[in-house]
């Protein structure tokens, strides 16, 4: 690392309405330095480098960049001046090709008299994928043709290709597969022995402290500390983020209890077009039974066809008593519950408040001869929006007020209201911070003893390993290995299944 | 120093108030009142007169009933522009039918409407089509077959229906209406639904929401509404002409929106926007007559007035289009 300062940051500070999201943040980054920033769910990570890259505007303070002051509206402005980032979210535009999305705002090389040559701009593209090593992703092709994954790889050649100074990515390792990841620390290295500089936002503390040289700890909106990377241990990041020791019981630690024999829910030959094929399994009474895999394995569409959600499925799904679940009010009328891995558009209503989310499943049970009552909802609402322990105003907040762990909260509090004893959730922990998870994990070992099933899919194997009576590796739409609870299966043992 | 940086952050009060949903819930009411407070100026008090209070009474009952319905379809994030060709041809079979008997012109009328909304309804959800596209093409479709049928003459109705052209009986049509759907949006399952489909319609999906049936009963009950209101509509005119129901989508539009909901629909509609925005659009209507403006230089304020409302109360946060 140089010791040359590329980027100071000083007073940084923003509000919304209410909430102080930033709170005079000062920090400096020193070039050919990978910095990471932690915190927890709402603690300003995200809001902070969003007001450098000019996504949201600077509520007060400064940002200074090689001795130049920063003032961008925009991420095209951020992108002249060297800063780039990579988003949580979906950062690509459909309905453009993967060329357009790359040069998107910097098209100007490629026009002629105001006409764009897009043959050259597909040629420009394609070369900077090959370089990338991501070849098989077509410059000319519709954006919309890949996958969550591929676009984020694209999003990374848009994002590096101009070799910004200093490039942001937010939570982005949460899309990618263990492939994907390997890709972006190459990348993130070769940023560093270039002496540029990144900003790594991640609530997975094990990269943090495998790729950065440094972290930065915000809370609650305030800087708390900067610490070099090799001096600190997961433990002493989570008491950083969090301000208090963690307790160790972060997982189940416990071994060997029989799975009973008691089958909830049949699964029998579920296939659904270009996603799963045969699709065979039991699910047991008080069991959690995990589903491991990359991301594009089919995993994720197993949830979706438990629950009646795939779009064309074949098979069988039954329960116990002999009902069959075919759409998805027969499933949520039986018990079954499924939060989604794509939260914000399938699990939750953004646009609306925290009381009619929490409702609207056990809408039906609350009615008195179809009549409802305002009050009782709210009451309703009210009672499992705090059993979760959800930070709100009150019920009547709306749910894209909150951060990802409290929106979580809110769909978990809706299945426990609603009482199902068939959970089905998809990566119930992404993007969420060490405190929320701990609550998400405590919760579920609690479900279980009350005799209820989980399904629980996810692509961290950590959860898996420290979560699951039972994991069912899938690879391509089918099963590769099944293991049982063991305190000796290691992470490489279930890896060998995935690729 | 870090202290006087921070409050000079501070939004100012007035500024969080602007802001604020209740501010945006209370613009209606207020816009209400400043329309009928200018028109009254304007017209140097004439419009409050009972008798000219009257006769704005009695435009308001059908366009309200319509309104009711158009306000679920809204609320859905979609939209219908069938209500005028609707209304025109939902006259026509209650006029022709009031030869017969009155309660089957009636049940007439609603059925018909019903159909026109069914049809809608079936494109939008079995073809996925956008409703804005559907209720276009669906308006022109029965505009026509309502001209095709008035190319003779205009279509007469009974002398018996002209004679319930009393205010009691359409003031508790009217007021039957707004109760029943008011009900059924504040206190029972399918108005909860309603609102999460507009809200968030995949979502809804997944929490159990039947969003396909809900939406298909949105257009049918949108429908038999414009059905009933012909029967208020022919009870007031007694006879159809080629031009019934002309103009009254862009009508209900206008109403609903003065009236504060949301075109994106969803969780921020208020059942009284039906209620305000009807008053609002017939006092801003009778007024801009009153006024003694030509209905070219009516429609251009009209426009105007539209143009700002939507302007000053679209949520953009709901950025999407119209389903």
């Amino acid at each position: 690392m140089e010791n040359r300062v590329l980027l100071v940051a000083k007073d940084i500070d923003k509000r919304f309405g209410i909430t102080h999201a930033v709170n005079n943040v000062s920090l400096t980054i020193n070039a050919g330095e990978i910095r990471a920033l932690i915190g927890e769910n709402g603690s300003g990570k995200s809001t902070f480098s969003q007001m450098l890259c000019g996504i949201y505007t600077i509520g007060g303070g400064t940002f200074t960049l090689d001795g130049k002051e920063l003032h961008c509206r925009n991420q095209v402005e951020a992108n002249n001046e060297g800063v780039a980032i990579i988003v949580q979210e979906m950062g690509t535009l459909s309905g453009l090709t993967v060329a357009e999305n790359i040069f998107l705002g910097h098209e100007e090389p490629f026009m002629h008299m105001g006409i764009k040559d897009t043959r050259a701009m597909n040629k420009e593209a394609q070369r900077l994928l090959n370089e990338y090593g991501f070849g098989r992703i077509k410059a000319g092709d519709m954006i919309d043709h890949y996958n969550f994954e591929d676009r984020k790889l694209v999003e990374i050649v848009k994002g590096t290709y101009m070799k910004p100074k200093i490039l942001v990515i937010d939570e982005t390792t949460t899309a990618l597969s263990q492939n994907g990841r390997l890709e972006l620390y190459k990348i993130m290295d070769a940023i560093r022995a270039d002496g540029r500089s990144v900003i790594f936002i991640s609530h997975d503390l094990n990269e943090v402290l495998t790729h950065t040289d440094t972290i930065s700890i915000l809370r609650d909106g305030e800087y708390i500390d900067t610490v070099k990377t090799k001096d600190m241990t997961e433990d002493d990041l989570k008491r950083l983020m969090v301000g208090r020791e963690i307790g160790s019981a972060y997982y189940r630690t416990d071994y060997g209890e029989p799975i009973s024999d008691e089958v909830v829910l049949s699964v029998k030959d579920v296939s659904v077009p270009g996603q799963i094929s045969h699709v065979t399994f039991d699910l047991h009474k008080g069991e959690i039974l995990g589903f491991g895999g990359l991301s594009e394995c089919g995993m994720h569409e197993v949830g979706k066809a438990i629950f009646a959600a795939s779009w064309d499925r074949s098979g069988s799904v039954t329960l116990a008593d002999g009902t069959q679940i075919n759409d998805i009010p027969t499933a949520i009328k039986h018990s079954i519950a499924y939060a989604s891995k794509d939260r914000d558009n399938e699990s939750i209503i953004l646009n609306e408040s925290i009381r009619n989310n929490v409702i609207l499943p056990s809408i039906d049970d609350l009615a008195n001869h179809g009549i409802l009552s305002g009050k009782k909802l709210t009451a309703f609402a009210d009672k499992y929006a705090k059993d979760m322990q959800t930070k709100m105003q009150n019920v009547g907040q709306f749910v894209s007020d909150l951060s990802g762990g409290n929106k979580q909260k809110v769909v978990l509090a809706r299945w426990i209201g609603k009482g199902s004893d068939i959970l089905v959730l998809d990566s119930p922990t992404r993007g969420i911070d060490v405190k929320v998870k701990q609550a998400i994990y405590a919760l579920m070992a609690d479900l279980r003893k009350q005799g209820k099933s989980i399904i629980m899919i996810s692509e961290e194997i950590p959860e898996l390993l420290g979560m699951a009576d039972r994991i069912i590796v899938m690879k391509d739409g089918e099963f590769s290995g099944e293991f049982l609870r063991d305190p000796k299966l290691s992470e490489e043992d279930l890896i060998a299944k995935m690729v | 120093m870090s202290n006087t940086v921070k409050n000079e952050q501070e939004p100012s009060k007035l500024r969080t108030f602007l802001s604020s949903d209740t501010f945006k819930g209370m613009l209606p009411f207020i816009g209400l009142v400043v329309i009928l407070v200018v028109m009254n100026i304007l017209t140097d008090g004439k419009i409050l007169t009972p008798k000219r209070l009257r006769l704005l009474m009695s435009q308001v009952y059908y366009p309200m009933i319509v309104a009711t319905g158009v306000f679920f379809v809204m609320t859905l994030g979609s939209i219908d522009f069938t209500e005028g060709s609707t209304l025109g041809l939902a006259s026509i079979v209650v006029s022709k039918l009031s030869f017969i008997s009155i309660p089957l012109a009636i049940l007439g009328g609603v059925l018909t409407g019903a159909c026109i909304g069914a049809i809608n309804g079936f494109f939008h959800v079995k073809f996925k089509l956008q409703s804005f596209i559907i209720t276009i093409c669906t308006m022109y479709l029965f505009r026509g077959v309502c001209a095709y049928m008035t190319t003779e003459t205009a279509v007469p109705a009974s002398a018996a229906i002209k004679a319930l052209d009393q205010n009691w009986l359409k003031i508790s049509v009217t007021v039957a209406v707004l109760i029943v759907a008011w009900f059924l949006f504040r206190f029972t399952r399918i108005g909860n639904d309603i609102k999460a489909v507009g809200s968030g319609e995949t979502a809804a999906r997944f929490s159990g929401v039947r969003t396909d049936r809900v939406k298909f009963l949105v257009f049918v009950a949108a429908g038999a509404l414009t059905g009933l209101a012909a029967f208020v509509n022919v009870v007031k005119v007694g006879s159809i002409t080629a031009t019934a129901g002309n103009q009254l989508e862009t009508q209900i539009l206008i109403s609903l929106v003065l009236g504060g909901l949301p075109i994106t629909g969803g969780a921020k509609v208020r059942f009284s926007n039906i209620i305000v925005g009807t008053l609002m659009y017939t006092v801003l209507n009778n007024g801009l007559v009153m006024l003694g403006y030509e209905s070219q230089t009516q429609q251009l304020i009209k426009g105007v007035i539209f143009l700002l409302f939507v302007a000053l109360t679209i949520d953009r946060k709901a950025l999407k289009v119209i389903k």
